[in-house]
C-alpha cells in the first residue's frame, strides 16, 4: 500500500482517536482502574472544571511570568556573556569551564537551591528558567561568535567597512540568528524550569497543581495537566516557529 | 602595473599567490617588503573564488553595502546597485537572498558589489574556479568586456594557464615556494579587445601557452629535485 504524504496529519488523527476510543471504551467496562489510567471523558471533565470555576488562571499566570521571565533573563544575560567571553579572552577563561561544568550537570538539580536561597515564590522559579536558558544561550554565542565566517569579515573589510560595520552586518546578524535557531529549545528549557521549580515548592503555578494533584492521588487531574502544560508550550514553540521562520527568511 | 592592463600570476602550489593579493588589499602584512600603490584603498577591489555574499541581505544590499561605507546615502546607493545588477543581466534578482541565487548568479552579484565600487584595480583569486564551463565562459567574457571599457586593471592569480593568456596582457610565472620570486614574464601580443574564447585560436595562443607549460613543469620540477 503506497501512503500518500498529503495525508499523514489525517492518518496521524485516526490513529490518535482509535486509541482514546479504545482507551475510554475499556474505562467503560472497567477494565482500567480509573486510580491509574482515568479514561479520557475524566480527564476531559477535569480539565473543563479546571477553567470552568477560574481557579486556573492564577496558576497559567504564575507558570508564564516564571517561564518568560527566565527566557527573556537568560537570553539577555546568555548573550551579553557570550559576546564578553568571545572577545575578551580572559573572561573566556574564567567562564568556560564554569559554563561548562552547568552544562554538564542536570541544572533542574539546582532547584532546591533557589528556594532556600529565594524563597518559594515567583523568584526562585525564574532564577531555575533562567540558569537552564542562560547557559544553552551563552554557548550558542560563544561558539558562534568564534565560528564567524571569515570570509564574510573579509568580505566587509575589503569593502571599506569599519569595526562598527562589521558588528552590524557580520557579527549581530550572525549572533541573531544562531539564538534564534535554539529559541525553541530555549523555551522548552524556560517551561521545564518554571514546572519542575514549582513542583519542588511553590503555592501556584501548573508545577504546583501537578504535585498536588500527585499528593492527592488525583491522576485524572494529573492528566489535565499534562495536556494543558502540552498545549501551551505547543502554542509558544508555534510563536516562537514563526518568529524564526519569519527572520531567518534569508536561510 | 600599468593602468588598465591585465596581468595573470601563475605559477606552483604554494608559491604565495593568494597571499600576495591578500597583502596588497591589507589582509595580512608581507613577512617581508612592501605593497606601492598610487591607489587609495577604495579603488581596489577584490573577487575571491568563494562569493562572501552576506546570507541574510539581499543581492541588492548586498552590492549596496560597499557604497554606504564610503559614504553614498542608501538610497543612492540601492538605485546604484540596481544599475549594476541590470548591467550584470540580474535585472529583477535584486530582491533575491544569496540562497536563492545560482553559482553564476551569486558570482555576478559579488562582481557587481566590487564594481559598483568604481575600482581602478581588481584583485582577483581564482574567482572562476568553482563555475562549470559554460556559465564560467560567459561571466569570464563580460568581465572582460567590462574591465575593458572601464580601463580598470586586473591582478588574476590563477592555475589556468588557458585563462592566464586568454585574459591577460602579461603573465608572471611564480617560482616555487618558500621565498618565491617572480620568474619570468611573458606579454602575450593578442590585440584587444578580445573575446576570451576566440583569443585561444589566435596563432600566437598555442606557442606561448607550450612555452608557459614547459617553465611551470620545470619550476615543478625543480622544487621535486630540491626535496
Amino acid at each position: 500500500m503506497r501512503l500518500d504524504p498529503r495525508y499523514t496529519w489525517v492518518r496521524q488523527l485516526a490513529a490518535f482517536a482509535a486509541l482514546l476510543a479504545v482507551w475510554e471504551a475499556a474505562g467503560r467496562v472497567n477494565m482500567l482502574n480509573p486510580m491509574y489510567a482515568p479514561s479520557p471523558s475524566r480527564v476531559a471533565a477535569a480539565l473543563i472544571d479546571l477553567f470552568s470555576d477560574g481557579r486556573i488562571w492564577p496558576h497559567l499566570e504564575a507558570t508564564f511570568s516564571a517561564a518568560l521571565g527566565g527566557l527573556a533573563l537568560g537570553i539577555a544575560v546568555g548573550i551579553v556573556l557570550g559576546v564578553v567571553a568571545a572577545l575578551v579572552p580572559f573572561i573566556a577563561e574564567l567562564l568556560e569551564p564554569v559554563m561548562t561544568v552547568l552544562n554538564a550537570i542536570p541544572r533542574v538539580i539546582l532547584a532546591p537551591l533557589f528556594v532556600i536561597w529565594l524563597g518559594i515564590g515567583l523568584a526562585s522559579k525564574i532564577a531555575l528558567s533562567f540558569i537552564l536558558v542562560a547557559v544553552l544561550i551563552f554557548f550558542t554565542v560563544f561558539t558562534g561568535i568564534r565560528q564567524v565566517d571569515r570570509r564574510l569579515v573579509e568580505r566587509v573589510i575589503t569593502l571599506g567597512g569599519d569595526r562598527w560595520s562589521l558588528v552590524r552586518h557580520v557579527y549581530l546578524p550572525s549572533v541573531a540568528s544562531w539564538v534564534l535557531g535554539n529559541l525553541k529549545i530555549a523555551v522548552g528549557f524556560a517551561f521545564t524550569g518554571a514546572c519542575v521549580g514549582e513542583f519542588v515548592a511553590a503555592t501556584q503555578g501548573l508545577g504546583y497543581l501537578l504535585s498536588f494533584a500527585q499528593s492527592t492521588y488525583n491522576a485524572a487531574l494529573m492528566f489535565a495537566l499534562i495536556l494543558l502544560i502540552l498545549v501551551v508550550v505547543l502554542i509558544i514553540f508555534g510563536i516562537a516557529g514563526r518568529l524564526e521562520k519569519h527572520l531567518l527568511r534569508w536561510n | 602595473m600599468g593602468d588598465g592592463s591585465f596581468v595573470s600570476l601563475v605559477g606552483p602550489s604554494g608559491s604565495g599567490k593568494s597571499s600576495l593579493l591578500r597583502a596588497v588589499i591589507g589582509l595580512q602584512q608581507p613577512l617581508s617588503g612592501t605593497v606601492e600603490t598610487d591607489l587609495a584603498r577604495s579603488q581596489v577591489g577584490i573577487l575571491f573564488q568563494d562569493d562572501a555574499l552576506l546570507p541574510w541581505k539581499t543581492a541588492r544590499d548586498n552590492v549596496a553595502l560597499g557604497l554606504t561605507f564610503n559614504g553614498m546615502g542608501r538610497e543612492k546607493a540601492l538605485a546604484e546597485a540596481d544599475a549594476w545588477l541590470e548591467r550584470l543581466d540580474l535585472a529583477g534578482f535584486g530582491d533575491r537572498f544569496p540562497r536563492r541565487l545560482s553559482g553564476g548568479q551569486r558570482k555576478r552579484v559579488a562582481l557587481a558589489q566590487v564594481l559598483a565600487m568604481k575600482p581602478r584595480l581588481i584583485l582577483m583569486d581564482e574567482p572562476f574556479a568553482s563555475l562549470d564551463a559554460i556559465v564560467r565562459a560567459r561571466i569570464v567574457k563580460d568581465v572582460v568586456a567590462l574591465v575593458e571599457r572601464e580601463k580598470i586593471s586586473v591582478l588574476l592569480v590563477t592555475h589556468d594557464l588557458e585563462e592566464a593568456i586568454s585574459l591577460s596582457d602579461e603573465v608572471y610565472l611564480l617560482s616555487q615556494g618558500p621565498r618565491a620570486r617572480i620568474t619570468e614574464r611573458y606579454s602575450v601580443p593578442i590585440p584587444r579587445p578580445r573575446d576570451p574564447v576566440h583569443s585561444r585560436t589566435h596563432p600566437a595562443f598555442a606557442p606561448l601557452y607550450k612555452q608557459l607549460w614547459t617553465d611551470l613543469s620545470r619550476e615543478v620540477d625543480h622544487r621535486a629535485e630540491a626535496a
